[in-house]
């Protein structure tokens, strides 16, 4: 059995808000915009936004696909480019699209996921719409492990790793300091902004003090760049969203009852302690290997969840939708990065912090209640 | 009223024996015993910081007690299953506040949130249970608008129809009318009563003015410096020498004849 | 009476600050990176004259102690005001991102050609003004300015969008990449009397400024109305003190380059010796600023020695701990 609920609850809906005379015929209280599937005593409640949202994400997605491989020192059309991708046409536009191209596409689309859901749960973690990793220290902390390994050993010993674990490092010692993320989530925040500057000292000191080689080799670090990427870090960061990702959209219900005051999701039978651990590691997970693979971009864990909450219904954290939107603006941004100034390539967190910084702002200057979710 | 039939054969009993609690380092309550009575409204009230609050996060599991135990339906709740305690125990904490554009169904809806599952998102009896939470807490009209462009009383029977809605025979509220003028508290107020004369809920609410309390709870317990100094009826429990104690004022009692509730007149503070 | 025992406890601050300060410029004498040792330092002090200890001392650590002076004394006096003015005790030139603006300005102004000298000041000083306006801005906005958090975010976004910039102009200009990528960091290796003639002007102006802003600013501590009740005006005083804070810490962007935390830390540290009023915390700021900055930077010349450390990575170690305690006080106390 299948009742569709959707059309009718949106067009109460648009009668508009406040009581009038003919209020009796509101009466139904089904809940508004889902689609509800009942069968056997099993149901499901569907948000009807939030799949649309889906939808025109994944059609973004597509276009930002094409868009990328077609776009370039050499373009292609975007006909030339599918045929490639399913290994016919021209054996140059193959190499070309196949070899070059993808890869480092993969790259902006895992990393920016990797990003975006590390912000959306890191908002939703600390009730602020503005924490991400970038800002409270979990960037950094990755960045200054993986440039000591770049300066310290003559190749990039396992970048990843370290910078999984310097990760680990900086939200331990925030975590530890602010006494938990907990009630006050303003603390985490600030806390992580202090130890995040300690590691970006700590990475510009170790930049000063190594010879220029060095330096430059260790420079996409210290802005995020998809240009040297290396191709097992990609392989680990996308592991890590295939485990996180669903780990993350499995506990959507609980997450929403972050967004409330403790005490409320405490009465709901929400174990939040538990949960908020939980929610932090994929998050420190998902930050870290996107930061070894992009280095610490900025701005995507801000503007990716964001986009994804106007897709989205209000009621749920938009965990997938924030992934992928994270993907495209990454996509996004690293094409404009390539095309802009080119020959001069602007690495890709360059760019995300010139649109993003500014869209930050905005939305704190704005000035309607940002830190509510 | 039919809106509450399908909880009424719950019943649940709350009681802490010999419990002790800390605030950091602070002992706030010492060796404190209380049975709640079944299906009626008990208030606490008593002096800021007497303990209260906490006594009523102590008694909603948001706050383990250092000493003693807290027991629901005879099993301390503190080791039962968050998600068990909250199918039989609502909690309506003291700043509430939801996230931005909620409306009124969407909060009441999360109150079904104990008892829904991967694949029980919204059953049939969680469609009834809503419907008549909603219209308990006379919520109708309201129901589609965001719960900021409320006003306070408004607001606070919203979430009193999300606690409805957890269909639990306890319910525990720590000043629900705080911050709310008259009349938004006789509007509160007077669901609590009917949700325990007609819905036989135990209610358990911190109170900060005292009438009020009188008024509207069947069973007063006053506390100062963490310890329960008085415990019973209103009219039992209400005495001049009790307001002294509690809250360093001489009054005289006067029985209001309509409601049969002591009121305070002739206030002063006390001069000793 | 309590008026009495707050006097007394000015004068003990007063007395305190001025023997760290006296330590820490000692200490910054007689100590550094080079051979000479504090024992000789002391003999010339006694007359025993070595025409290299000389050297060493007058020509070279004298002079980047004066610097250091002139730096830890406007920054110290910037965070304060920074702090009274937007109400909330984390903000910070480096933080709110007034020095970041100050930094991106000189670094345009060194990709367009601009000489490292006089020049530059004024164009430190401009940016830290436009950095300053944007956080007086965001402070005057209902829900920021009463939202320590949001202040902050709103300066680690500005920051960010700064260093990205500067990113991009190293990117494209690598001649002085180099030159700029040693000081965006702060320090005060190579700086002297030359440098300090460049910025008396500015840092004067702030000086006057400062002067003049102590009284209303501890009526605007009290709050708006009140301070209106009082007969000042806080519009302007706001608008003042924020020229001061530019002026000082363009002038300590200017001489050493942005330093993390330090507008932090000092004023923390005068308010726990003397309490919140403005008018016994500022003085004590310009005492204990330069005390701290030498501390840290004997700390940086001596940690790695024979090189040395650059100075914001000092301060943002010692700053990083303040921080967390001042977070970690019961609550964020307003302002």
């Amino acid at each position: 059995m299948m009742q569709r609920l959707g059309a009718r609850a949106g067009a109460n809906r648009r009668q508009g808000p406040g009581p009038g005379p003919g209020g009796t015929s509101r009466s139904d209280l089904s809940p508004r915009d889902a689609w509800l599937l009942r069968w056997r005593g099993h149901s499901l409640l569907l948000p009807r936004r939030s799949l649309l949202g889906l939808a025109w994400l994944l059609l973004g997605l597509m276009m930002v696909f094409i868009a990328s491989l077609s776009i370039g020192s050499m373009p292609l059309a975007p006909q030339r480019v599918i045929a490639a991708l399913f290994g016919s046409g021209d054996p140059l536009d193959i190499y070309l699209v196949r070899e070059l191209r993808l890869g480092r596409l993969g790259a902006a689309l895992a990393s920016g996921a990797g990003f975006a859901l590390s912000g959306c749960l890191l908002q939703t973690l600390t009730r602020n719409r503005l924490a991400m990793p970038d800002i409270i220290g979990i960037n950094n902390g990755a960045t200054a492990f993986a440039v000591a390994s770049i300066v310290a050993l003559p190749m990039s010993f396992a970048p990843p790793m370290l910078a999984l674990v310097g990760a680990v490092t900086a939200t331990a010692l925030t975590f530890a300091l602010a006494g938990g993320v907990g009630v006050r989530g303003y603390r985490f925040i600030i806390v992580g902004v202090g130890i995040g500057a300690v590691f970006g000292a700590l990475t510009n000191l170790m930049l000063a003090r190594t010879s220029i080689d060095a330096a430059n080799a260790a420079f996409p670090w210290t802005v995020g760049s998809l240009n040297g990427s290396g191709a097992g870090a990609q392989t680990m960061l996308w592991i890590g969203l295939a485990v996180c990702l669903p780990l993350a959209m499995a506990s959507t219900r609980g997450l929403s009852s972050l967004r409330f005051a403790e005490p409320v999701a405490l009465g709901w039978g929400v174990r939040v302690a538990r949960l908020r651990l939980f929610a932090l590691a994929l998050a420190v997970i998902c930050a870290a290997l996107a930061v070894a693979v992009a280095g610490p971009v900025g701005m995507i864990a801000l503007i990716g969840p964001e986009l994804a909450r106007r897709l989205s219904s209000h009621r749920s954290v938009p965990v997938l939708n924030a992934a992928l939107a994270g993907a495209i603006l990454m996509a996004l941004a690293d094409l404009l990065g390539r095309t802009l100034l080119a020959p001069v390539e602007v690495p890709v967190g360059i760019v995300t912090a010139l649109v993003g910084g500014p869209y930050l702002i905005w939305i704190l200057l704005r000035g309607d209640s940002p830190r509510a979710l | 009223m039919s809106e509450f039939e399908h909880d009424r054969a719950q019943r649940a009993t709350l009681e802490a024996s010999g419990i002790a609690m800390d605030y950091g380092h602070r002992r706030v309550i010492e060796r404190l015993d209380l049975r709640l009575p079944e299906g009626k409204v008990t208030a606490i009230v008593g002096p800021n910081g007497c303990g209260k609050s906490t006594l009523l996060a102590g008694l909603a599991r948001l706050h383990a007690p250092s000493a003693g135990v807290i027991l629901l339906d005879g099993e301390p709740i503190y080791s039962l299953a968050p998600r068990d305690v909250a199918r039989r125990l609502a909690l309506l904490p003291q700043e509430a506040n939801a996230p931005d554009g909620l409306t009124v169904l969407e909060l009441v809806q999360f109150g079904r949130q104990p008892h829904q599952g991967w694949l029980r998102q919204w059953s049939e009896e969680d469609q009834r249970v809503l419907d008549a939470a909603i219209r308990a807490a006379d919520l109708v009209e309201l129901a589609d608008r965001p719960l900021e462009s409320m006003s306070g009383g408004q607001r606070q029977r919203a979430w009193l129809a999300m606690a409805i809605a957890q269909t639990t025979p306890l319910l525990l509220l720590d000043e629900p009318t705080s911050a709310l003028d008259l009349g938004h508290q006789i509007e509160v107020f007077e669901l609590i009563r009917s949700l325990s004369e007609e819905g036989g809920k135990t209610v358990v609410m911190v109170v900060h003015d005292l009438v009020s309390a009188c008024r509207y709870a069947d069973h007063l317990v006053a506390m100062l410096d963490g310890r329960i100094v008085a415990e019973g009826t209103p009219t039992e429990v209400v005495t001049p020498e009790l307001v002294r104690e509690l809250y360093g004022i001489d009054c005289r009692l006067v029985i209001d004849p309509l409601s049969n509730s002591p009121i305070l007149t002739e206030i002063r503070r006390c001069r000793s | 009476m309590s008026a009495a025992t707050g006097s007394v406890r000015f004068t003990r601050g007063l007395g305190f600050s001025l023997l760290a300060l006296g330590v820490a410029l000692c200490a910054s004498l007689a100590l550094g990176a080079g051979d000479v040792t504090p024992l000789q330092v002391l003999r010339w002090a006694l007359g025993d004259d070595d025409g290299n200890v000389g050297f060493v001392v007058t020509e070279l650590r004298l002079p980047r102690s004066c610097v250091g002076i002139v730096v830890g004394a406007a920054l110290g006096v910037a965070g304060n005001l920074l702090q009274t003015v937007t109400r909330n005790p984390l903000a910070e030139p480096d933080l709110l991102g007034v020095s970041a603006a100050s930094t991106t300005a000189v670094v345009i102004a060194i990709l367009l050609g601009a000489s490292v000298t006089t020049l530059q000041v004024w164009v430190a000083v401009l940016g830290a003004m436009c950095g300053c306006a944007l956080v007086l801005a965001a402070a005057r906005l209902r829900g920021v300015g009463d939202d320590p958090i949001r202040l902050i975010l709103a300066g680690a976004a500005l920051k960010g969008v700064l260093t990205a910039l500067v990113s991009l102009v190293l990117l494209v200009d690598q001649r002085s990449a180099d030159e700029i990528r040693f000081w965006t960091i702060g320090a005060l290796a190579g700086r002297g009397y030359g440098e300090l003639l460049g910025v008396a002007a500015p840092l004067l102006l702030g000086v006057l400024l400062v002067a003049y802003l102590s009284r209303p600013l501890a009526a605007l501590a009290l709050g708006e109305r009140v301070a209106s009740g009082l007969g000042h005006r806080p519009r302007l005083t706001r608008w003042l003190t924020l020229l001061a804070v530019a002026l000082l810490s363009g002038v300590a962007v200017a001489l050493a380059g942005p330093i993390a935390f330090f507008g932090l830390v000092v004023p923390v540290l005068a308010r726990a010796l003397v309490g919140p009023d403005i008018r016994r915390t500022l003085p004590l700021c310009v005492l204990l600023g330069p005390a701290v900055l030498l501390a840290a930077d004997v700390v940086a010349r001596l940690l790695v020695r024979p090189s040395e450390l650059p100075l914001g990575v000092v301060t943002a170690v010692i700053g990083a701990p303040v921080l967390v305690a001042v977070v970690r006080a019961h609550r964020l106390p307003r302002l």
